[in-house]
């Protein structure tokens, strides 16, 4: 058989071969390491329980085998693994698959392991971390389309993936197994054979389904929420108290679903009246051609025209006694019977409307009654029916309030599409997804397909290119523009400027209430902050986005802050042409993105102001701008370590109460110094970076709006002669790149070293504006510690300059009298940070740490505000946003904040 | 103005879609009670409904069948005496000025749903043999124990269906209710059959086959049970969900058909929520009754079985063989004995009842007629004061 689609392309071959030669390493302790699995061509391990294994075969170890951490190469590694599943329905096809971040990073750095080792982290870790980081992709498909399915799986080679990549099978080509749930794979089992040579394995549909939902539960955050009345509710749910519940998935029927636990769960319920009927009943009642079409018909309904009411019975009175009002249906479809009116006098639309509330009505009184009979509080509906319609959820949510009088609550979920989908997915043996937290997830929401929450219009973009041009296509469509967004004219680029895409496209969306679903990414690395007080409680966010006013300020800001963004971003690259076209294309994204959080404040889920600035960041990185301030970091940083050594002689000629003040002072005044501040930004253009630094410093006349500053002046140097012990090791976030960071917190940093404390800066990541990045730090610690022994030193025992390291354990140490400066990356790349979400690195590092010091107005204020740790805090930050500083300090812009908080009990 | 003529021997409900009537018919024989306060008049209880968009005939039948025989006479429709007449249902306050004007009869209304409850409550202790089963074409009468009555459910299928749950006489809640009822059936049956009547649709639904729209649990896994969940590959699925991808239009299936998947779409669904309901507060009796159920077999059929299913077996759906005048029989047992000393015989207490079942065991369908003769009767006696 060589029938189009067939695997015989030898250029095909050569990739796969190409893949498989480039290699994963993969750190593991000499000590952890199978003997035999050092040895060329022994049979592979055992596999054992539940956890994914890497294949093991052929390892060796690379480098130096003396060193204490060597690194093993597994060549089976595949480095791009993915795996597929599909839920492939009537209407739908449903698709998920996963692929490896392509920035992988290994552990062959010398610097960082020393680092590690200096924190305590061992390589070891790694076996608690089955799952290699990756991403979740949602790619949904009409199921009459499915040939764009095919082509999408065979573009992206998704079916020549081993779908068991930790296994030691290798299967000869043509014989992968794909897992599909969903009635179509029966129908489609031969299709995909004969087109991808695939054989599908099926999933049972309500396993897959519970599954499913149990994942979403248990590992996204704000994955439920309710909604009445038009307004969406997210609703967290503890993943300890999740069971038992109600799972009701409304597909052509309706199956109510008792879940348990993981895989013990039971049909208890269900009815034959479901999303099958209405567009049964509502095709032959209307000659919809579609269900969309029919959903879509009843937003301009009245039911009333069809259905006898209470009212119409008890001639417009209520029927209170019972507590029926004169607007409660008696009777779906009552007036129908005494009208003499033939089916073509009623309006579509009524009719439509009238099928929806009733089976609408019936799905919720029935789900309700068994949740009563099993006393579940917590009903979850899915399936087709529902998909993220307003009103549906509406009337659901009304019945099951209704006849619970308010104990219940209808609950539903922001991927209920893919529900079956993921559940084929976890039934791969070994994808350890179902150990994942939740903190080891994050949601991100590029442009193309998924962008308007996985409905379809057109097929997936493959690449950068191909997005671009939509962007650029999707512009033409000429739609409306509804949001704050930026009107001038780009300066740089060339393409027209921003006429911006709306949300209001008919091409953007087709239901006001549909959900955006974006990539996951799972980061198993990725851990809890573990010196929160409460990480239970904690809310990164400082500005609650849901009121109104509060999100059209920060959506108008973010808008007017674009044009001078692209520009950087364009300049970055040095302004060429492709530069110009992705600037374009980014500003058009993010526009977009905009107006529609401002229509639909909830369609990305429940965001804060850190998910806005992070959202802008991916998007950036989207459109391959890496690293749009790069330049200017750079200018700034070469300023501010020339004017270094001056500053150091200063403070260190002051006495230690003085120089404290001093720091605290400059640290604030610093902080001035911050590209995403419109305000700050204007002030660069009048004067060099000494002179703002030193006039700011000059104008920090205290008290500063909040001033705990003699609370941690005491705490540091004591008083009436008694002398307070050091802080063990404290960890400072730092905040921009240049002054903020080399003549604020770098001498405060000293400060501490000077003291005996360990320090730690983290540092992002990854680049946001002009915030200084942990790979960035040890160069500038490096240019630093040239002109002060104190850092050097410190630095170099901190595995911090790798030319002069000096080994911990090799006896050859010079100056053993200083504490070491360490870097730690925090594991994200926003100018916020959710401390939920951190790098393992950090996590290790906070272990000792008995202070921690957040700097800047991300961190600070827009969030972290409010956040209590087990340890001592500093939260310092110059406020640049008049909006802000009245809102949070009852102050004016340029107020400074300076909160020391004791551990919190 | 005088006060208003009672006579005791009418009673209505008037439902959306129906009106029903309940009056007494004296044999003229009238005794004296044992210790002679009061005298006992044998008669029958005989029973009439019309639709209620027909209300004008429903007039003409009261006004030449009842009031003729109650010996109130109004001249040329001039009215000088108001009758007072007990009423239930939505009717009663709709339709209350046309009786006034038409008939010069005043509605003493009655809560619809105490009149329901009066109503089985009356049958269930005073005639025998009222309540049955209906399972697999068996038709099997129950007898209830009068002392062990209570609690139960009742559900009235009328236009809506109503659920409640009856703790005694007089005691009762509507717990539940849900608005696919009769209404639901005859309304959508006639936007998608023409019918023109409910018995039309009901012959219809006899000769369908709900399998040719309906989507069943072999549709999807391809001929095979699901039996995993306990789904028998004939269990319906999806109600009319076969009708999603075919390429028919309405004019391309039968109506029988269609009658027949709304059919039993409809009762599945009573079935299941009342069952629920009963669950709910440990109720192992079920009584079924309104306009929708009228005796026919299927329909009885499909809500027992559902039951049935639901429970597995613990739950039986019951019966009653009056079910479409519950509502006026309890309007009919609300006149009430009170000591004044009016002159006119206007109370009653039915002492017994027989039930005329015409020495046919076999159950009929009730039409819907003004006809009197199609209507079952109960010999009864009534105690005048």
């Amino acid at each position: 058989m060589a029938g189009p689609g067939d695997e015989h392309d030898p250029s095909l071959d050569d990739k796969k071969e190409a893949e498989a030669k480039s290699q994963v390493c993969v750190g593991v302790g000499e000590k952890d390491m199978s003997p035999s699995s050092s040895v060329p061509g022994t049979s592979p391990i055992h596999r054992s329980g539940s956890r994914p294994q890497l294949d093991l075969s052929k390892a060796e170890i690379q480098g130096n085998l003396e060193e204490r951490d060597p690194t093993i190469l597994l060549p089976n590694q595949s480095d791009d693994i993915s795996h597929l599943a599909l839920d492939i329905g009537g209407s739908l096809i449903k698709l998920l698959y996963f692929s490896r971040h392509e920035d992988y990073s290994n552990d062959d750095d010398k610097r960082k392991r020393t680092i590690k080792e200096r924190l305590g982290i061992t390589n070891g870790n790694l076996r608690s971390y089955p799952v290699l980081g990756g991403r979740l992709h949602f790619v949904k498909f009409e199921t009459n389309k499915i040939n764009e399915c095919l082509d999408f799986i065979h573009s992206k080679q998704l079916h020549r993936r081993d779908p068991y990549p930790w296994s030691s099978r290798t299967l000869p080509l043509g014989t992968g197994v794909i897992k599909v749930t969903g009635g179509g794979a029966y129908k489609f089992a031969d299709l995909f054979k004969e087109r991808l040579g695939v054989s599908i394995e099926k999933e049972d549909e309500m396993h897959c389904l519970v599954s499913g939902a149990n994942f979403l539960l248990k590992a996204i955050r704000h994955e439920a929420f309710t909604h009445m009345e038009g307004e969406k509710e997210f609703v967290q749910i503890d993943p300890n108290d999740l069971y038992p519940y109600l799972l009701v998935n409304v597909g052509s029927g309706v199956s109510i679903i008792k879940v348990d636990g993981e895989g013990k769960f039971e049909r208890v319920s269900g009815t034959n009246v479901g999303g099958g009927t209405y567009w049964g009943l509502g095709r032959l009642l209307t000659k919809c051609k579609s269900f969309d079409e029919l959903l879509e018909l009843s937003q301009k309904g009245d039911n009333s025209a069809i259905d006898m009411l209470v009212g119409d019975i008890y001639g417009g009175m209520d029927y209170s006694k019972i507590g029926l009002s004169a607007s409660t249906i008696a009777s779906s479809f009552g007036k129908a019977i005494s009208e003499n009116k033939e089916l073509d006098d009623y309006r579509p639309e009524d009719i439509s409307l009238s099928l929806l509330r009733m089976i609408s009505y019936n799905i919720g009184q029935i789900s309700y009654l068994n949740a009563l009979r099993f006393g579940l509080k917590r009903i979850f509906f899915g399936g087709f029916f529902i998909r993220g319609h307003a009103y549906t959820m509406d009337t659901i949510s009304f019945a099951v309030h209704f006849w619970s009088k308010g104990e219940m609550q209808a609950m539903f979920l922001r991927h209920e599409g893919f529900l079956g989908a993921l559940g084929a997915f976890m039934s791969y043996e070994k994808h350890g997804l179902d150990d994942l937290m939740s903190h080891q997830l994050v949601e991100r929401f590029p442009m193309g397909a998924p962008y308007t929450g996985g409905n379809i219009h057109g097929p997936p973009l493959g690449d950068l290119n191909e997005k671009i041009s939509w962007m650029e296509k999707f512009v033409r469509r000429g739609t409306e523009i509804t949001a704050p967004v930026p009107m001038t004219p780009s300066k740089t680029t060339g393409l027209g400027g921003f006429e911006v895409p709306s949300s209001r496209g008919s091409a953007l969306r087709s239901d006001a209430s549909a959900l955006n679903v974006g990539v996951l990414h799972l980061v198993p690395t990725l851990e809890v902050f573990p010196l929160l007080a409460d990480p239970k409680t904690y809310e990164p966010n400082t500005i609650d986005l849901s009121d109104q006013g509060e999100r059209e300020y920060w959506l108008k800001v973010l808008s007017e802050h674009l044009p001078d963004l692209v520009d950087t971003a364009v300049a970055s690259e040095g302004g060429t042409e492709d530069a110009k076209r992705r600037g374009d294309a980014f500003a058009r994204a993010f526009s977009a993105h905009l107006a529609r959080l401002m229509e639909e404040p909830a369609a990305y889920g429940k965001l804060g102001l850190a998910n806005l600035l992070e959202l802008r960041e991916e998007c950036l990185r989207e459109f391959q701008f890496v690293d749009a301030y790069r330049s200017i970091k750079q200018r700034e940083n070469e300023a501010s370590l020339a004017v270094l050594p001056d500053l150091l002689e200063e403070l260190d000629s002051m006495s230690e109460e003085a120089r404290l003040l001093t720091l605290i002072e400059g640290v604030l005044a610093a902080n001035i110094f911050d590209w995403g501040s419109r305000a700050c930004v204007d002030l660069y253009h009048k004067g060099t970076i000494i002179e703002i630094y030193r006039m700011s410093r000059n104008k920090m006349q205290r008290p500063w709006r909040i001033d705990d500053f003699d609370a941690f002046k005491e705490r540091m140097l004591g008083s009436g002669g008694k002398q307070p012990h050091r802080h063990k090791r404290a960890l400072l976030f730092v905040d921009n790149s240049g002054a903020d960071v080399i003549l604020g917190m770098l001498p405060l940093a000293r400060e501490f070293i000077r003291r005996g404390t360990e320090v730690v800066l983290v540092a992002n990541s990854l680049p946001a504006l002009n915030d200084v990045t942990a790979m960035e730090l040890p160069d500038i610690v490096a240019g630093a510690a040239k002109h002060c022994d104190i850092l050097r030193r410190a630095a170099e025992m901190g595995g911090l300059l790798v030319d002069a390291m000096v080994n911990p354990g090799d006896g050859s140490k010079k100056d053993l009298t200083s504490a070491p400066l360490m870097v730690v990356e925090n594991g994200c790349g926003s100018p916020c940070i959710d401390l939920r979400q951190v790098s393992s690195e950090l996590a290790a590092a906070a272990k000792d740490a008995d202070l921690v010091v957040l700097e800047g107005m991300g961190r600070a204020l827009h969030t972290n505000f409010n956040a209590q740790f087990k340890c001592e805090a500093l939260k310092l930050a110059m406020v640049k946003n008049q909006r802000l500083a009245e809102k949070l300090i009852k102050g004016n812009i340029y107020d400074c904040v300076c909160r020391y908080e004791p551990p919190s009990l | 103005m005088d006060p208003p003529t009672q006579i005791s021997h009418l009673a209505l409900d008037i439902g959306g879609t129906l009106v029903k009537l309940v009056y007494f018919s004296s044999n003229g024989s009238e005794e004296e009670s044992r210790n002679g306060c009061c005298s006992v008049v044998k008669g029958r209880l005989c029973f009439a409904k019309f639709e209620t968009r027909k209300i004008d005939d429903c007039l003409e039948f009261i006004r030449f069948n009842i009031l003729q025989h109650s010996g109130v006479q109004h001249q040329n429709g001039a009215v000088h005496d108001y009758l007072s007449v007990k009423a239930t249902g939505g009717g009663a306050f709709k339709f209350a000025d046309l009786f006034k004007e038409k008939l010069g009869i005043l509605f003493d209304k009655q809560d619809e749903m105490h009149s329901l409850v009066g109503g089985v409550n009356f049958l269930l202790k005073t005639v025998p043999r009222e309540a049955f089963t209906y399972l697999d074409g068996q038709k099997e009468f129950v007898e209830i124990d009068h002392n062990d009555l209570y609690p139960y459910l009742l559900v009235n299928i009328g236009s809506g269906v109503s659920m409640i749950k009856v703790d005694g006489d007089g005691k009762y809640e509507r717990i539940s209710g849900t608005s696919l009822g009769g209404g639901t059936f005859l309304g959508l049956g006639k936007l998608l059959t023409k019918c023109k009547s409910f018995d039309e649709l009901l012959e219809l639904s006899h000769h369908g086959n709900n399998r040719v729209i309906d989507m069943l649990v072999g549709d999807i896994y391809g001929g095979t049970d699901y039996s995993k969940i306990g789904l028998s590959s004939t269990a319906i699925a999806s109600s009319f969900g076969k009708a999603i991808s075919d390429g028919k239009e309405l004019e391309d299936y039968q109506p029988e058909d269609v009658a027949r998947s709304l059919l039993r779409m409809i009762s599945n669904n009573i079935g299941q929520i009342a069952y629920l309901n009963a669950l709910r507060f440990g109720l192992k009796r079920i009584f079924f009754g309104g306009f929708f159920i009228r005796g026919l077999e299927y329909t009885m059929d499909t809500i027992s079985v559902a039951v049935h299913f639901w429970s597995r077996g613990e739950a039986k759906a019951m019966f009653l063989r009056h079910e479409g005048f519950l509502g006026a029989l309890g309007a009919f047992t609300s006149y009430e004995t009170r000591s004044n000393n009016d002159s006119k015989p206007q109370h009653h207490t039915v002492q017994r009842a027989i039930l005329n079942c015409s020495g046919d065991d076999s159950f009929r369908h009730i039409p819907v007629t003004s006809n009197l003769n199609d209507s079952e009767t109960i010999e009864c006696s009534i105690s005048l004061v």
